[in-house]
């Protein structure tokens, strides 16, 4: 009897559940489906949606730290009041996602920077693009986010670097045309960017006829010695498309322990002190700041706020995707007292953004809500340890 | 035949053995004693890693060192195995004796909750991202130079004193355990901790002992694998677990079968990654898998490892 | 701290402190008074009524993932709890359960399954997979168990993050995951994820409905034959064994049952995240799972929901900056006030660490200015009064590892002493919490709340074994 009860009231709460469900199919409808507006004169709250915590916290906290500086020096320049919150979405694509649903809940917050990895945003941009705010990122440069058959991305992203077919390409192409390379390895991480970029590499070197090697360690796997063991002695380059800086030095190191003349090619994400191995290259979205004339005004501004911080390359574009943004909102205030997230998307792409942090003026495509001319450098490590801007890819 | 590639499989197999041995060691000793699964003692091995790190901080770091950076080393390694020494028996002393006659389940969720606890605290301190000893840069790179060479293929110092230092630690591990009084009352609280109570040995006094050893031998595995990889908070997760299941193939209790199991699981990993991979033509990317596989169905076969005594439930 | 008392002679020790033991669980036992289908429409009313009062999609989304945790401890209740056995692969059947409604339900082979069916087949699938792991656990005991299925925990994450490339097949999206998976339809109808990117909060109500459905089953289950043989079974094996009953099989049932209910908990979670990822399903998770069953107490039900819902606000609390400090302080509170006896004196020592700061404050501000920052001028009260006596150096440096240390120092001291001495290392030891916390911890809120979860687990463990709600078990050797 008493079991009889509690399977009937089980199934009575199951189907009121059910019926609650269907019976209001249409959730905060109304009021809700009205942006809420912000006003031009008052602050300007901007996302940054980046990895503040977890092993590549220093990428996310480098981020930070430039797009509150834009904030408040672009902010000044066009007479806006802007302010940078940080959400964290650590390198779980699933964290990535409530951080948005956080973000997209916080209706003072107009647009957003970042998501800062590849993973975040293929994760979070239909959530976003539904709530209406644009994303810019300053550092997620897999291809397939807004490239190939089915970009993974929304058209509510954009991005201020190049992604991974330029880099990728790029780096096989020089080590093919000037290191003379025809026998190669490339490693990857089992995770979104390296294996993005591991992918572009080996097949323009399968396309130039070169014989690839293709090695794929875990995140966990701490002692290379096994793999780099695998290497062929006569292998020319091996490329390190990591995350993690110091396993792509580990493998440098095993190198030139057992003896291996193979070079090797880091990417954008080995660009670390800890990646120092004489001779290695590495490449990055951005030129060293202090290579571009007019610079030194705004590294000074940024020491002085982060005293006891050395400035890296990650920072710059944030600062860049902040200007991309408040462009935009300035643009759509134009003669009106308050702006709403849609409006920030539709003005874009309505000009170019003059003085722009990493020379020049910037133009997105009018294909993909790329850069039109987005390029890589190259860098090649020196002996005390430095790294040498060689060019560009 | 490509001797050179085999030569440093060889090399490999015989590193990275070391560091699982000496792992192997400080589970097998306690769980002799206790019957416990110390799942905090891979964090304990993490630990030791870190502490190697302050010191080397402490005297000015790899590439400015304040004395000789040889001397540095061994100050590191000292170091590392006093503090991880200290750190299980507090852990013995807090998380696991107060729980000796509790259900079976509670001293292991509380070696869960230690081992949480630990990593996560280090990656409150330090950070989560990496770190190395910079060892490439030790002394112009002379840990890297060839030390032995064998026509055309080199083994370098960093091998020869990982390998040479593991040797030496287990030496003195068995030294303890079978020429001293402590060590012959450890042997015998392993075999009956009951029997060995009833006839006098101070059972507290033997489970310290048996921490002690387990952390020295684990925080010197710390700083020898931290040599030649790097530090993150987790680092001590995977060589935790391979080292456990060296433990147990080996046959665990037993000391012998620990190292015997600690250099086997390394063979079988460079193998793995080197050779059979390429050979079945999968990604080496699911070498853990394979070697994940091969180890449960060893252990189904013979549950009690290679050197140890089947589990006789006695009613 | 009452003084323990010394076992008399011609009394059970037990039994002698059995009035003492009533007395103080008065508390519990009135709760217990309360029939257990109370309980549950009690707690399913409670959960329905959120989403009535608020609206804000985060609130909700943390009910719906709270909702997910209490059925993950009830699933591992029943192998943990009812079956005694440690399933450190758990996590594994949970994302079997993901990646199952990730294939059947999206674009990755035009599949477009409807919801319930996919519930159905993960279900079944989850079932089969936990007898084929719990197959090991017929040759092996409990720790060779345990370490088995963790390798199976870890062939799962790798068939997870490699699986783009089986052979040439696609399983399972490798790296990237399977993104863009269809909403849950219900019965036809179609449960937009997000309106505007706001959470709906229908899911909430369909994750209730399901959650009372498995708790409502399991808990036939265990009052079953089926249960009473695994309650025979946990006491125990050998008996059991002896009496006829089909051990292997009965083991075998409860990791089933256990995996089953992973696996449909998984197709949940799946139809809501937009995503599967292999990232999602660390050891974190396992940890936290298993955190949240011992501090509600194995082998109980109501414990497993209870603990679920306290572990999973308190994570959540200690992530945002904001709450996080009242949190913490709080905790700290409630501790001293279960711990500290007799329950005025908690006041005496909370005055004296406020005072003992402001003398070490007044002490650290002469010696070096750098070593009290004041608050900036628009932080709040709390943070003033705060900022008073705890000292916050600019550039901590240092001294945080060493403060860091000796406060778990000091803690483990405070264990082990008694009478005066406790009260007077109270006092250093509370002021070395409150300079942790301001200085180290409240920094990193993400990597607190974990270090916390592990303090509580073995805090739990040492001074209640059996968790709050938990049947206390004496084992006889």
């Amino acid at each position: 009897m008493k079991r009889r009860a509690l399977i009937a009231a089980a199934l009575g709460t199951l189907v009121a559940a059910s019926l609650a469900a269907s019976a209001s199919a249409d959730p905060q409808a109304g009021a809700r489906s009205e942006a809420a507006a912000v006003s031009c004169r008052g602050t300007i709250n901007i996302g940054n949606l980046t990895v503040l915590t977890g092993p590549a916290a220093f990428l996310g906290q480098s981020q930070q730290s430039w797009a509150e500086l834009a904030a408040k020096r672009v902010g000044a320049q066009l007479g806006l009041r802007a302010r940078v919150i940080g959400f964290d979405t650590t390198l779980d694509p699933a964290v990535a996602l409530t951080a948005a649903q956080r973000l997209v809940g916080n209706r003072s917050v107009i647009a957003t920077i970042g998501p800062a990895t590849s993973g975040g945003v293929a994760a979070t941009s239909r959530t976003l693009a539904d709530a209406r705010v644009v994303h810019v990122t300053p550092s997620a440069t897999a291809a397939a986010l807004t490239k190939g058959g089915s970009p993974t991305a929304t058209g509510f992203f954009y991005r201020i670097v190049a992604d991974d077919s330029v880099q990728g390409t790029g780096q096989a192409k020089y080590a093919i045309d000037r290191l003379n390379a025809d026998k190669a390895t490339v490693f990857d991480a089992q995770e979104p960017y390296s294996v993005g970029l591991a992918n572009t590499v080996e097949r323009y070197l399968e396309r130039r006829n070169v014989t690839v090697q293709r090695l794929s360690v875990t995140n966990s796997t701490s002692d290379f010695s096994s793999f780099v063991t695998r290497i062929p002695s006569d292998t020319d380059v091996v490329f390190t498309p990591f995350q993690v800086a110091a396993n792509a030095n580990q493998i440098a190191v095993l190198l030139k322990e057992q003896g291996k003349r193979a070079v090797v090619f880091g990417g954008d994400g080995t660009v670390d002190p800890a990646f120092k191995v004489p001779g290695s290259y590495v490449s990055n979205f951005a030129p060293d700041l202090a290579s571009i004339p007019g610079r030194a005004a705004i590294l000074n501004a940024w020491r002085r706020d982060n005293p006891g911080r050395t400035p890296d390359v990650f920072g710059p574009p944030a600062y860049g995707a902040v200007q991309s943004i408040l462009y935009a909102v300035k643009r759509a205030c134009a003669g009106k007292s308050s702006v709403e997230r849609i409006n920030v998307k539709r003005k874009m792409k309505s000009g170019p953004i003059p003085n722009w942090i990493l020379g020049g003026s910037f133009r997105y495509s009018s294909k993909t809500n790329d850069p039109l001319n987005g390029g890589f450098w190259l860098y090649q490590v020196q002996a005390n340890g430095s790294l040498k801007q060689i060019g560009r890819l | 035949m490509d001797y050179d590639k085999l030569f440093q499989t060889i090399v490999n197999a015989a590193t990275l053995g070391s560091t699982y041995a000496l792992i192997a060691l400080g589970y097998t000793i306690v769980y002799g004693i206790l019957k416990l699964l110390n799942f905090a003692h891979g964090d304990v091995f993490m630990v030791g890693a870190y502490v190697g790190f302050g010191i080397l901080t402490l005297f000015g770091g790899a590439l400015d060192p304040s004395i000789s950076i040889w001397l540095v080393l061994i100050l590191m390694t000292i170091a590392a195995m006093v503090a991880c020494a200290v750190l299980g028996v507090v852990i013995e002393r807090f998380a696991y004796r107060p729980l000796r006659s509790a259900p079976r389940i509670a001293p292991l969720i509380s070696a869960l909750g230690v081992s949480f606890f630990l990593s996560y605290s280090v990656q409150l301190l330090f950070g989560a991202q990496q770190r190395t000893y910079d060892s490439f840069n030790w002394d112009g790179g002379k840990l890297f130079e060839p030390a032995i060479t064998i026509g055309s293929f080199t083994i370098s110092w960093l091998r020869v004193i990982t390998i040479v230092a593991s040797i030496v630690l287990m030496l003195a591990l068995w030294y303890l355990v079978s020429r001293t009084r402590t060590g012959k009352a450890m042997r015998a609280t392993s075999i009956d901790l009951d029997a060995a109570a009833m006839m006098g040995i101070d059972i507290d006094k033997v489970i310290r002992f048996a921490f002690v050893l387990a952390g020295a031998l684990a925080g010197a595995a710390g700083v020898l694998f931290a040599l030649r990889t790097y530090l993150v908070p987790s680092m001590g997760f995977t060589p935790g677990l391979f080292a456990f299941t060296a433990a147990v193939i080996g046959g665990i209790g037993s000391i012998p079968g620990a190292m015997l199991g600690g250099i086997l699981l390394g063979t079988v990993e460079a193998l793995t990654v080197t050779y059979v991979t390429e050979w079945i033509g999968i990604p080496v990317g699911l070498s853990n898998l394979v070697i994940f596989s091969l180890l449960i169905v060893f252990l189904l076969i013979r549950p009690q490892g290679i050197l140890g005594r089947p589990d006789i439930k006695k009613v | 701290m009452s003084e323990a008392q010394g076992p008399r002679i011609g009394e059970d020790e037990w039994v002698a402190r059995s009035g003492e033991n009533i007395e103080r669980h008065r508390l519990l036992r009135l709760a217990d008074r309360v029939p257990g289908w109370a309980r549950l429409l009690l707690f399913v009313a409670a959960v329905a009524a959120i989403p009535l009062i608020t609206d804000d999609g985060y609130i909700n989304v943390v009910v719906f993932d709270t909702l997910i945790f209490c059925l993950l401890a009830i699933g591992l209740n029943v192998v943990v709890g009812w079956g005694g056995l440690l399933d450190l692969g758990y996590i594994a059947f949970f994302g079997v359960g993901a990646y199952t409604y990730a294939i059947l339900s999206s674009e990755q082979f035009g599949l477009h399954v409807s919801s319930f069916a996919v519930l159905a087949i993960s279900v079944v699938v989850g079932a089969l997979l936990g007898l084929l792991v719990g197959l090991p656990s017929w040759r092996l005991s409990g720790d060779y168990l345990a370490i088995v299925t963790l390798f199976v925990y870890q062939i799962f994450i790798s068939l997870a993050t490699n699986g783009n490339d089986l052979f040439g097949f696609d399983l399972t999206g490798g790296v990237n995951g399977i993104a863009n998976l269809d909403p849950f339809d219900l019965f036809g109808r179609e449960l937009v994820v997000a309106k505007q990117g706001i959470f709906n909060s229908n899911y909430v109500y369909l994750a209730l409905g399901i959650f009372v459905v498995v708790f409502v089953a399991l808990y036939l289950v265990n009052h079953s034959r089926i249960g009473r043989a695994w309650r025979a079974l946990r006491e125990d094996e050998l008996a059991a064994e002896l009496m006829g009953m089909p051990t292997d099989w009965l083991k075998l049932l409860a990791f089933a049952f256990g995996a089953a209910v992973a696996a449909l908990t998984g197709s949940l979670f799946a139809s809501l995240k937009v995503g599967v990822f292999p990232e999602t399903f660390s050891l974190t998770l396992l940890i936290t799972v298993y955190a949240m069953l011992i501090l509600g107490g194995v082998g109980s039900q109501t414990g497993a929901v209870l603990g679920a819902v306290v572990v999973y606000v308190f994570l959540e609390a200690l992530r945002d900056p904001d709450v996080s400090g009242w949190v913490f302080y709080v905790t700290i509170l409630l501790a001293l006030l279960l711990v500290v006896r007799p329950r005025w004196m908690v006041a005496g020592v909370l005055a004296a660490t406020v005072a003992f700061g402001f003398v070490v404050h007044a002490i650290a501000g002469a010696i070096d200015e750098t070593w009290t920052t004041s608050a900036g001028p628009d932080a709040d009260s709390v943070t003033r009064f705060l900022d008073a006596w705890v000292v916050i150096p600019a550039t901590p440096g240092d001294a945080r590892a060493i403060a860091y240390i000796g406060l778990i120092a000091l803690v483990l001291f405070c264990t082990t002493v008694k009478g005066v001495w406790r009260w007077l290392a109270l006092v250093p030891t509370l002021y070395l919490a409150a300079f942790v916390w301001e200085n180290i911890m409240s920094a990193d809120p993400d990597v607190t709340r974990f270090v916390l979860l592990g303090a509580l687990l073995v805090s739990v463990m040492v001074i209640r074994p059996s968790g709050i709600l938990g049947e206390r078990r004496v084992e006889i050797v």
